[in-house]
């Protein structure tokens, strides 16, 4: 592949967010590939070293973008990772689906003070804006799992998530007959 | 889990490490950056290897240097890069938004330009476009509107600002700032030719265009 092409690619992914393609393409320099659970597609995104990625932007005090809402979206990402990522001591990617039905279950615990009406806003709009950046992906109307956009976190940054996870409440004590 | 990237291997490879780690602060900087960025923040930019790599490494993955103002720079779509994607057809942002985008670049900039409250090559508005101007006279629909409004707002190509003295509103986001000089030319050319069809300035960049696509030939 020439330098234009892999350009290219970068280009594709910064504007579009990460790309999906068949698995037997070849890899533009310097993008991960993320292979599908079923190993038919993989997902390019890019590999950048620590010291060029996003954590830069807090040791400079610059700010990055921000998220509308973002106590809420995070929230409604953690109770996603919660359901998603069943053994912390694995790989995030690519995780196991898991029904919205239960990502609203842990969120209940993580905002109690909201009531049903607001909590099922949060967990919609929070749900369309993490699927939008590509940090989950929704897979039909009341299924999802994480999306390909995880696999870019640091080392660093994945040991304060494996913190973080046995802090969040499961959902096991109240799990709904219906599911 | 970070494996080496070849691309920052080769082009990064054989600076001294103090340089090297000035060279992807800067990058990280400027590209994940909200906004443009101080240059006293980026030391890379006064050497000359060190600037000359950093172009390099953004080069290669499809950015290029723009100079915002002489204090401020940021990062941006490379224009041979942005013109082979438009050319392919390549185009991330739904119908609707880009209804939305040119509704309120027209509102918040063009406008103001034509009455001359705005700088010629400014994108940087604060004419807000309200939600009643968006949804008022266009066809796109108040729901899908809305819908847009928080996507666009989301990635940063709009900016909502709060009402004071007058209303509230959308103007357009720090996303704009990295346009380069050509894409900026372009964008201007576009909201001209939706704005005013009809005025000479548009008879004027139908013209300039064709003779340059004569030119090629």
């Amino acid at each position: 592949m020439t330098e234009r092409d892999t350009a290219l690619w970068w280009a594709r992914i910064r504007s579009g967010g990460p790309q999906r393609v068949s698995a037997g393409g070849p890899t533009p320099a310097g993008l991960r590939r993320l292979v599908e659970a079923d190993a038919q597609a993989v997902w390019l995104i890019p590999d950048l070293p620590d010291s060029a990625g996003p954590a830069v932007l807090t040791e400079y005090g610059v700010p990055g973008t921000s998220m509308l809402d973002s106590r809420g979206t995070l929230r409604v990402l953690a109770a996603c990772l919660r359901c998603c990522w069943p053994d912390p001591a694995a790989d995030l990617w690519p995780g196991r689906p898991a029904p919205t039905g239960d990502i609203g279950q842990v969120l209940r615990r993580l905002v109690p003070a909201r009531n049903a009406v607001s909590r099922q806003q949060l967990l919609a709009a929070g749900l369309r804006r993490l699927a939008a950046s590509g940090w989950i992906l929704l897979e039909g109307t009341d299924t999802m799992r994480m999306g390909p956009r995880v696999a870019s976190f640091g080392s660093l940054e994945l040991s304060t998530l494996r913190e973080l996870w046995r802090l969040i409440p499961d959902t096991a004590p109240d799990r709904p007959e219906t599911s | 889990m970070n494996r080496p990237n070849p691309i920052f291997e080769e082009v990064l490879g054989r600076l001294p490490d103090r340089q090297r780690e000035l060279v992807e602060a800067a990058y990280a900087l400027l590209e994940h950056g909200n906004g443009p960025v101080h240059r006293q923040l980026l030391p890379a930019l006064r050497d000359a290897t060190s600037r000359e790599r950093l172009e390099e490494l953004l080069r290669r993955t499809g950015r290029t240097l723009v100079e915002v103002d002489p204090l401020h720079v940021t990062s941006g779509f490379d224009d041979a890069v942005r013109i082979e994607l438009a050319d392919s057809g390549w185009q991330p942002l739904p119908l609707a938004d880009r209804a939305v985008l040119v509704l309120v670049l027209v509102h918040s900039v063009a406008v103001p330009r034509s009455e001359e409250r705005l700088a010629p090559d400014s994108w940087d508005s604060q004419f807000p476009t309200t939600q009643l101007d968006i949804t008022r006279h266009s066809k796109v629909p108040p729901g899908e509107a809305r819908a847009a409004l928080s996507r666009l707002t989301a990635c940063g190509l709009l900016r909502t600002v709060r009402g004071g003295d007058q209303d509230g509103g959308y103007v357009p986001g720090p996303r704009l700032s990295r346009l380069t000089p050509a894409a900026r030319e372009q964008l201007q050319d576009q909201l001209i030719l939706a704005a005013a069809p009809d005025h000479p300035l548009a008879a004027a960049i139908r013209e300039r265009r064709h003779s340059r696509l004569g030119g090629q030939r």
